[in-house]
């Protein structure tokens, strides 16, 4: 009865969280002003709309769209979300958006600017209701420049001779593709053509790369700025000028003065003006909504003029609502219009599907050749040769009839084989006698096949399908030739699974040694008799096992941040010269390495201190009696006597990080360029960052589990 | 209270058989001890008749019950094993009353069996102790009395003193003499230490690779082994075996030369005879028949001495008088041995020869 | 050996631990500093000690609510201890009985069960998170905490059956031996005598999947959508997305995170010596 009570009571606190009700979900990647903005217009929305719910998610940028593509098609995502222009295309070739209307589009141009609705036009159709364009600008601190907005980006570097050592000319994020599109404008280059074809390389490209880096080497912008350390230089005054976008100006509010300038010309590009891509963010339709009219309905009263011009006014977003702006308040707001006048003069950014995996590579090709080590027409071709990597061509269809057959045939011979030896009187008595045993194994045993096995093979099989469109199909072993072929490349090139299989079991033997290495000798001096203070330092020694793992991962990358991590503080403490960790693969390496060691050492000399305490004290005794010295009892008789207890844990530490993947992906992010990459982390790449490709990070996970069975193969529990 | 009666009773672990066979009754009350070597099978068929083991063929019964498949809860039996088994996280008494509380008996009843076991087995002041605050000795007792406190038909007794120092060992020993008397109880005792095995038993169960090779009184088993293997098990040192040949009228071994008797008449001229000669049955002498020992080592004990040598290139031992003058080492000693002392064995079957008797 | 020679290996010892002491203390110490300093922002300073203490970044964590008000940060963690105490309980019952089984039958099927427990821990969960998603959503438990729960207990159950069926083998069969002739069946044996007795190992086991669960991130992320199902490590990983780093308060939600954990942790540790070797000495 107490039993029954308990097992109600848990099903009452597991029940699910939300009451899934006809109500309209929306989601939203705004953050500080921005969803305080979208707040007050759905509160107005739900006044206007008495009985109506509407549910806000703000899901963070980071996972946005990966969240809404696995979300959607299963009918648990938003039935409207904000989202910017260039992902409708690859929105609407997988289905996920339908259209707010077809065929005449004359009411929408009165009411909206015609750049941002273009933006969402596609086919004829228009896929979401323009809510507010974006684009970066220059922000200036006045007290640096002498109060003039510099017109030039020459202008700009003039600065670096009156500027204090610990103050920049000029902050942004040098690394990030994003940012630099205005410079590869400028030279008359971009990130991607018309076509879709990968336009950050050639003349163009190059001169506007050499061109930053000479910012940088001359000490104009700052080294590997992230946009906190942006905003952290300009807020403080450390920065004369800033490009960012009007986030920027939501986190300085009025805490420094400032004024708002679209960005300069490059003299040294013909003057040609630095064009920034403009994001157009709209309202779309979730073409799985429950309700179509509610939801249309939601979307247009987030457009409404009324509605725009609290985004704008709260959340100083420069509206698409034309009418919204015969607000006087808003067309004089000098930060707002400059916003607005340099949307005018930007690029809408492509919408072509393939615009998403430009990013990386890009910013790949940025990071090597500003670092300047890679000349940089190489490190632009090896961008190139990244992009056409990811955007590699899905492989082509096959039958899948030989396929079946095979698996038919191979059932086939099971199942007969199974009659056989069930036939067999010793295999039936046996099976008689496992009877008891059975009752006690058999719903741990469904549990598993159910909720562990299933998904493994079913995940197992997908490697076998490439997914297009929302829509898996069959593809035969064409995902394993790919990868075990390096999709056609040098077989040792970066990324190629050879390459990454290197560093992984370098990873693991590295890591291996050193868990093995320190744990042992901790366990060691920990169990010298006469110790003192023994409880004491095994219970700080243990410290980090018990700190969740990723935010060990995540406290340790802080730690090698460049600019305020302790490791380079420490180093400079010690006359050294900051090091940029994240820089290169050695130090990358040496950075997951700390971490990983750290993580692990605290289970290895626990064990080792278990197994320590089971070798009988005798043995030493008589070591010692026959002449043994420390070392030689060391390596007769310890190392010996462990083996088998410590086998078996070694095993098992192996296969974890052979798989430890939070280290990897938290702390270097397989920094740089993905040298630092294991086999899991390229896995996750490739089902969840690169073009969902299922099929092909599940073809990564199968072979990683080949390795592992057949590494382990002689080491099973039954040998021991 | 209840008899025991096991019929061709056979177990096969894996692909060895270990019980090949074995039929044993023990009467009502009587103290059974299984003996033998390791690996004899005697462990196995005493879990057997707890029901830990099932036999692959064979009947058990208890009394004029067949409890041969019951469970062990079923079968009205108390065990005492080699660890003790004592619950760890459970106190003395708690573990006394253990197999009472999950028989429902009331609390009352439990805690009046508790004292009284307790009060038997002199553990009053150990009952709140947990079992790893405790030595071997009082271990022991508290094993023991929890099987009392159930008042079972039937003890079983898995070498309880193994792990117990030879002092303790022969208190105990006495302990359960006295409580077997006093019980009444049928116990069957499985031990290989044959000084357990004479003191304690009833009735002596020798055990050899599966079968029974010889039961009776210990006593009778220990003058009249049925087997070479049994003559050679019981008794310390062990019995000396020379290998002896009939030639006409008299049996020949290595300087041995005794009569034909009753026993071997039936022999052919030349057959081969195993003799034993315990080390006790020796004397010092040249009268009669004598053996030549040439003496390599001598265990002086004070009452009596030891003297380990070769008769011939057999290893021989003679039990020497402690107060007589002890031969040296590298010493030859004459050794006159009665003929009726004389163990006879077939050499082939190792069965003890008893003529027509 | 001589006086000295053991005097100057005893400050050896003292010095070596004193080393991994200050390896293992210096980054906790990091984050705890880095939490209580009131910039939020990291200042570079090789000792890790905060400019001046403050609560603020704290506060601003554990006060988190959403927009109807609702205190988020008390949602969360309501959500993440539920989960993970059931995650433990559910594991540990479930793996109990089989590796008992395990220790203690031998059966057909055993050592196949066995290999298909260790591929399991082969096999990278990446792959099997899409698998996962579609099997929630059918059972209509995504976005749920028993959804969570059931996805956590089960890939914290193959090593819970390893680790569990170490300890049954490393206790003695007499034990259960002597309660089943003491008049006990054998699932009397077991819950009596057994499970008792193996309570060192079913702690750690406890301790291994509540920690698993506790610290889990990419599927809670994957499978939950909303705020106020958000687990701790969810909203925490959120500080210091790529486009957002509060370090300040990333920090402080660490230490808020850690601390259960690690009290846990220490309650439970001094069985993780016995616990551990007796799994993986038979192992």
């Amino acid at each position: 009865m107490r039993a029954l009570t308990a097992l109600l009571a848990l099903a009452g606190v597991l029940a699910p969280v939300t009451a899934m009700g006809q109500s309209l979900v929306l989601w939203h990647a705004y953050r500080d002003d921005e969803r305080a903005a979208l707040e007050q217009v759905v509160d107005a929305y739900r006044r206007a709309h008495p009985g109506a719910t509407v549910e806000m998610l703000a899901v963070p940028f980071d996972a946005y769209a990966s969240k809404l593509e696995s979300a959607i098609p299963h009918g648990h995502g938003p039935d409207v979300f904000i989202d910017a222009h260039e992902r409708v295309a690859s929105f609407q070739s997988r289905r996920l958006i339908a259209p707010i209307a077809t065929g005449d589009l004359g009411p929408f141009t009165a009411q909206y600017d015609g750049a941002s609705l273009r933006a969402f036009t596609l086919d004829g159709a228009l896929y979401a209701l323009p809510m507010s364009i974006k684009c970066a600008a220059l922000y200036v601190n006045p007290a640096l420049t002498h109060g003039v907005v510099p017109a030039t980006l020459e202008a700009i570097e003039a600065l670096r001779g009156e500027l204090p050592s610990d103050a920049y000319p000029l902050v942004y994020e040098a690394q990030n593709a994003y940012f630099h599109a205005p410079f590869a404008h400028a030279y008359g280059s971009g990130l991607l053509d018309d076509r879709g074809r990968y336009a950050f390389v050639g003349d163009g490209a190059e001169r506007s790369v050499m061109h930053v880096r000479r910012l940088l080497r001359a000490r104009v912008i700052p080294e590997e700025a992230s946009g906190s350390l942006v905003s952290q230089l300009f807020l403080s005054g450390h920065a004369a000028t800033a490009i960012s976008g009007p986030w920027l100006a939501a986190e300085l509010g009025d805490r420094v003065r400032y004024v708002v300038a679209p960005l300069p010309v490059i003299t040294a590009a013909g003057g040609r003006p630095m064009e920034p891509y403009a994001t157009v963010e709209g309202a779309m339709l979730s073409a799985y909504a429950h309700d179509t009219a509610a939801a249309r309905e939601l979307a247009s009263f987030l457009t409404s003029t009324e509605s725009a011009r609290t985004r704008a006014r709260v959340g100083h977003q420069v509206v698409s609502t034309e009418a919204a702006w015969s607000d006087p308040a808003l067309a004089s707001d000098p930060l707002l219009s400059t916003f607005r006048a340099a949307a005018r003069t930007a690029r809408p950014m492509p919408t072509h599907p393939r615009m998403r995996a430009t990013w990386e590579p890009a910013r790949q090709s940025l990071v090597k050749s500003l670092r300047g080590d890679r000349p940089v027409r190489d490190a632009l071709a090896e961008g190139a040769r990244r992009f056409a990597d990811v955007t590699r061509p899905l492989p082509p269809r096959r039958d899948g009839t030989l396929a079946l057959l095979a698996l038919g045939v191979v059932a086939l011979g099971l199942a007969f084989a199974g009659v056989r030896e069930a036939r067999e009187p010793d295999f039936r008595r046996d099976l008689k006698r496992s009877m008891p045993a059975y009752a006690w194994v058999t719903h741990a045993a469904i549990i598993l096949a159910l909720l562990v096995v299933a998904p493994l093979v079913i995940g197992a099989a997908t490697s076998l399908y490439a997914t297009q469109e929302g829509r898996a199909y069959y593809v035969g072993l064409a995902n394993y030739v790919d990868i075990l072929t390096a999709r056609g490349g040098p077989l040792f090139a970066t990324g190629s699974f050879y390459r990454v299989l290197a560093v992984t079991v370098l990873w693991t033997a590295v890591n291996l040694a050193l868990h093995v290495g320190i744990g042992l000798a901790l366990a060691l001096v920990l169990s010298r008799p006469l110790l003192k203070m023994r409880a004491l330092y095994r219970v700080l020694l243990i410290l980090p096992w018990a700190v969740p793992s990723y935010v060990t991962a995540l406290a340790w990358r802080g730690m090698f941040h460049r600019q305020f991590g302790a490791v380079n503080a420490l180093i400079t403490w010690a006359g050294g010269e900051a090091v940029s960790w994240f820089a290169r693969f050695s130090t990358a390496f040496a950075a997951n390495v700390a971490t990983n060691a750290w993580l692990g050492f605290p289970f290895m000399m626990v064990v080792s201190i278990g197994a320590l305490a089971g070798i009988p004290k005798d043995l030493y005794e008589a070591a010692s009696v026959d002449g043994a010295t420390a070392w030689q009892q060391f390596t007769k008789i310890t190392v010996p006597m462990l083996r088998p207890s410590l086998g078996p844990s070694i095993a098992m530490g192996a296969v974890w990080t052979f798989n430890q993947f939070n280290v990897v992906f938290l702390v270097s992010g397989g920094e740089p360029d993905g040298e630092t990459d294991i086999l899991v982390s390229e896995a996750y790449r490739w089902a969840f960052t690169r073009q969902a490709q299922y099929g092909y990070a599940a073809a990564y996970a199968v072979l990683i589990f080949a390795i592992l069975a057949l590494a382990t193969r002689r080491r099973n529990p039954e040998a021991a | 209270m209840a008899s025991l009666a096991l019929r061709g009773i056979r177990k096969t672990l894996g692909k060895n058989p270990i019980l090949r066979g074995v039929d044993l009754a023990i009467d009502d009350g009587e103290l059974a001890v299984l003996v033998g070597p390791s690996g004899c099978g005697k462990s196995t068929l005493l879990r057997t008749v707890a029901g830990l083991e099932l036999p692959d063929e064979g009947t058990l019964h208890m009394g004029d019950r067949d409890v041969t498949f019951a469970a062990p809860r079923d079968r009205d039996i108390a065990m005492v094993f080699q660890s003790y088994a004592l619950y760890p996280h459970l106190t003395v008494r708690d573990n006394i009353a253990f197999g009472l509380r999950l028989r429902n008996t009331p609390e009352a009843e439990i805690r009046r069996r508790v004292d009284e076991v307790a009060g038997i087995l002199s553990i009053e002041k150990l009952l709140d102790r947990y079992p790893r605050d405790m030595s071997g000795g009082q271990r022991q007792r508290v094993a023991m009395g929890r099987a009392v406190a159930r008042r079972p038909s039937v003890f079983l007794f898995d070498e309880p003193l193994s792990n117990l120092d030879a002092a303790l060992r022969a208190q105990v020993r006495v302990e359960i003499k006295r409580l077997h008397q006093s019980l009444g109880a049928t116990m069957l005792y499985v031990t290989h230490d044959q000084v357990e095995a004479m003191t304690l038993a009833d009735r002596l169960v020798v055990l050899n690779g599966g079968k029974v090779e010889q039961q009776g009184a210990p006593l009778d088993v220990y003058h009249r082994p049925a087997t070479r293997f049994v003559a050679g098990f019981l008794g310390s040192p062990a019995m000396n075996f020379l290998t002896a040949t009939v030639r006409g009228e008299r049996i020949e071994a290595v300087g041995l030369r005794v009569p034909r008797d009753a026993r071997t008449k039936g022999l052919a001229e030349g057959a081969s005879v195993v003799v034993g000669v315990r080390p006790h049955d020796v004397t010092p002498s040249r009268e009669g028949a004598t053996l030549d020992l040439r003496v390599e080592v001598v265990e002086a004990m004070g009452f009596e001495a030891y003297a380990h040598g070769k008769v011939g290139d057999v290893t021989f031992i003679a039990r020497l008088e402690g107060a007589q003058s002890l031969p040296k080492p590298g010493d030859t000693l004459p050794l006159a041995v009665p003929p009726e002392a004389l163990h006879l064995f077939d050499a082939d079957t190792g069965a003890a020869l008893r003529g027509g008797a | 050996m001589n006086p000295r020679s053991r005097w100057y290996l005893e400050a050896l010892s003292h010095a070596v631990l004193l080393l991994a002491v200050a390896f293992a203390l210096y980054p906790v110490l990091w984050v705890v500093s880095l939490a209580l300093s009131p910039s939020g922002t990291p200042s570079p300073h090789a000792l890790p000690l905060p400019d001046a203490v403050s609560l603020d970044n704290a506060r601003a964590v554990v006060g988190s609510t959403d927009q109807a008000g609702h205190w988020l940060f008390a949602r969360q963690l309501l959500n993440s201890v539920v989960v993970s105490v059931a995650t433990a309980v559910t594991s540990v019952v479930i793996a109990t009985p089989a590796a008992f089984a395990l220790a203690r039958f031998r059966f057909v099927g055993e050592r196949a069960g066995m290999r298909v427990l260790l591929a399991t821990q082969m096999f990278p969960g990446v792959a099997t998170a899409v698998p996962l998603y579609v099997i929630l959503d059918t059972l209509r438990l995504l976005d749920t905490r028993a959804g969570l729960v059931l996805v956590y207990s089960t890939t914290a159950l193959p090593f819970a059956v390893f680790q569990l069926r170490g300890a049954f083998e490393a206790i003695p069969r007499d034990l259960e031996e002597a309660a089943m002739v003491d008049g006990a069946t054998r699932w009397q044996a077991f819950v009596k005598v057994v499970l008792p007795a193996a309570r060192p190992a079913i702690a750690v086991t406890c301790l291994f999947a509540f920690m698993s669960a506790w610290n889990e991130f990419i599927l809670a992320a994957t499978f939950l959508s909303h705020e106020e199902a958000f687990t701790l490590p969810v909203a925490l990983q959120r500080f210091v997305g790529e486009y957002n780093a509060a370090w300040g308060k990333f920090a402080a939600g660490a230490v808020i995170v850690s601390v259960p954990v690690m009290a846990i942790f220490y309650a439970v540790q001094r069985h993780l010596v016995g616990g551990l070797t007796a799994g993986s000495v038979k192992g």
